[in-house]
């Protein structure tokens, strides 16, 4: 099997003493879509660093099209586009300047810079708005300029690290939209969230990473499906009824925990464990059913909600990125 | 690397002149100085004795002491007027000042995420560096021409027979400077992390840099201390340089402020594309 990307044990230690990426290795296949899906801090904008030539790996490698990013750097560059975590397009410049730097930076001449520039903007929907300061732009708006300014020279590989972050849910659903359609184009796409939705949304497959390790990896269904089919949360008017019907349904060999004033109870599936369950349960306010997710594919390998720690972005970045993003 | 540096360094001035009332704000500054300073001290004044306060017959000797202490101030200043002298120094202090908008330039780059963006595509990493540079004497290059302008209009005087290589010969030499401090600043900025490093370091460099030199007063009026330092100064060296070609003033040795000059924006362009480069790949 050919890997678009390719790490093996990259490991990043940060002058200071932070270990970031701790020994993280995958294989991308060419032409799919694969999320590294974390909360802040997990290390997924680090791994983007090293696999896009800004960080040099403390150890390990990695292969982009079978090409070293410590080694072959400028032939890297070559193969890959990248839009930060961050907005990098300068507002004071309009759409079209920002765009058509970039094709001049990838060394198309002008004539050609300007049918890649047009090309890359139409893609992102932004022809029409092309001639304005990115200032005017809208927070959707804003997104998109940066994945033109990043597909401009039609890569092989291209990194989106939070391409979505600070999104409404409309813009976030077009973006995905035009996320997929790149993948129809053929280009291999290494997408970094702490969005659940949007690693199940998008992704052919996910890797799970926390403290720079990754925790687990495989297509979205199959990693709920390793967490053993459907829940059934039953709500009782306290936590110690709770806590007594919990012990009493593991004492009858049901996969039962109690959570606050709520029985979790993991079952194969729910429309055959109904009927057997509910006779055992009295006193019970509301029962419901669900299907896990990756969230909860997450809370259970680690203990922790993906969302913990959402403030931990640098307060000067996330002021500039509330700016830019409020029109 | 040529094609990057330039569109780089376009991408730069274009940012520039979008800013609406940049030309205005950045000339009031060293207008108002030489508005104020430059007029307010009157060389020809102090020739002119007052009037009745001579006795009769010394007009002779009167005349003779006016000649002499015209040809003093001539020799200390290379002009007789002041405004002129000063207005020529400030060409080249101005300059100096423009250098920091190049580290400017890298620290926001840096902050904003651009310069990861930069980072990630082929550009050949001396056109990184060497674009702030350029742009920066592109600035400087417009200003000064400004600046000049408005002096001439306030009364400043060229060398009799100035000719249109003078004036080549003084731009270049103020760019030259000005591509010293800018590379400085840029290759700091790339080693600090927030615009306030970059601030300091030019409160200190900068004003030091202006009165340790002859831009605003001659050297050889000062205590010897501040002499040797002020000759250890690039901003005297450009000032002499270009009040040489611009007003006419003697300079005393044309070679050695040339190669010192060149000599120190060699080895400040070198060390900044080395450190720069190790900056960018080695992180
Ligand atoms: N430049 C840096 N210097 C030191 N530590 C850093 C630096 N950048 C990130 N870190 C730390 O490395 C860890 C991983 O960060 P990051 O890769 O940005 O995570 P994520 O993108 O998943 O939010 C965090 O603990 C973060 O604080
Ligand atoms: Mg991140």
């Amino acid at each position: 099997m050919e890997c678009a990307v390719e790490a093996r044990g990259l490991v990043k230690v940060y002058p200071g003493g932070v270990r970031a990426v701790d020994g993280v290795s995958f294989c991308i296949r060419r032409g799919e879509i694969f999320s590294l899906l974390g909360p802040n801090g997990a290390g997924k904008t680090t791994t983007v660093k090293m696999l896009a030539t800004l960080l040099r790996p403390t150890s390990g490698d990695a292969y982009i099209m079978g090409r070293s990013v410590v080694r072959e750097r400028g032939e890297v560059r070559r193969l890959i586009g990248l839009a930060p975590q961050d907005l990098t397009s300068d507002d004071e410049m309009s759409g079209w300047d920002n765009v058509y730097i970039q094709a001049r930076l990838y060394g198309y001449p002008p004539g050609e810079a300007r049918e890649r520039a047009r090309w890359a903007l139409e893609y992102m929907g932004l022809l029409d708005v092309a001639g304005r300061k990115a200032a005017t732009y809208s927070g959707g708006m804003r997104r998109r300029l940066e994945i033109a300014m990043s597909i401009v020279h039609r890569p092989s590989v291209l990194f989106l690290d939070e391409p979505t972050l600070g999104l409404d849910v409309q813009s976030r659903r077009h973006l995905w939209g035009l996320i997929r359609s790149l993948r129809r184009e053929g280009v291999t796409i290494l997408l970094t969230t702490h969005y659940m939705e949007e690693a199940e949304a998008l992704s052919d497959r996910v890797a799970i990473i926390d403290h720079g390790r990754i925790i687990a990896e495989g297509a979205p269904a199959e990693l709920v499906a390793r967490l053993g089919g459907d829940r059934v949360h039953i709500v009782m008017g306290s936590p110690g009824e709770a806590e007594r019907l919990a012990g009493e349904l593991a004492a009858r060999g049901w996969r039962a925990r109690a959570a606050g004033r709520e029985v979790v109870v993991t079952v194969e599936n729910a429309a055959e464990a109904l009927p057997r369950l509910a006779p055992l349960v009295r006193g019970a306010r509301e029962i419901r059913v669900s299907r896990p997710n990756l969230e909860e594919v997450f809370l259970e390998l680690t203990g922790r909600s993906l969302r913990e720690g959402e403030e931990a972005l640098d307060s000067f970045r996330y002021r500039v990125l509330a700016r830019r993003i409020r029109r | 690397m040529l094609d990057e540096t330039l569109v780089l360094t376009w991408r730069e001035v274009r940012k520039w002149l979008g800013r609406r009332g940049v030309l205005v704000s950045s000339l009031v500054t060293p207008l108002v100085w030489i508005a104020l300073f430059g007029k307010s001290f009157n060389l020809q004044a102090l020739l002119q004795p007052p009037p009745g306060s001579l006795p009769p017959g010394s007009e002779q000797l009167v005349r003779a002491m006016q000649e002499a202490l015209r040809r003093r101030i001539l020799e200390l200043f290379g002009t007789t007027d002041y405004f002129t002298f000063m207005a020529s120094g400030m060409l080249v202090v101005f300059s100096v000042f423009q250098g920091m908008f190049s580290g400017v330039s890298v620290i926001f780059d840096k902050r904003l995420g651009y310069m990861e963006r930069l980072l990630s595509t082929p550009t050949p990493r001396p056109a990184i560096f060497l674009s702030r540079v350029l742009a920066t004497l592109f600035r400087v290059t417009v200003l000064d021409t400004l600046l000049l302008a408005a002096a001439l209009a306030m009364g400043m005087h060229l060398r009799e027979g100035v000719t249109p290589i003078d004036l080549l010969a003084a731009w270049a030499y103020v760019l030259l400077l000005a591509a010293a401090l800018s590379a400085g600043y840029a290759t700091l900025s790339f080693y600090a992390e927030h615009q306030e490093v970059l601030f300091a370091a030019s409160n200190l460099i900068n004003l030091p840099l202006m009165f340790s030199s002859n831009a605003l007063f001659p050297l050889k009026q000062m205590p010897d201390w501040l002499q040797a330092i002020a000759k250890a100064n690039p901003v005297t060296h450009a000032a002499s340089l270009v009040r040489h070609h611009l007003i006419g003033a003697p300079i005393d040795n044309y070679t050695l402020s040339l190669a010192y000059l060149t000599a120190l924006t060699a080895a400040l362009l070198l060390a900044g594309l080395y450190l720069s480069i190790r900056w960018m790949e080695n992180r």
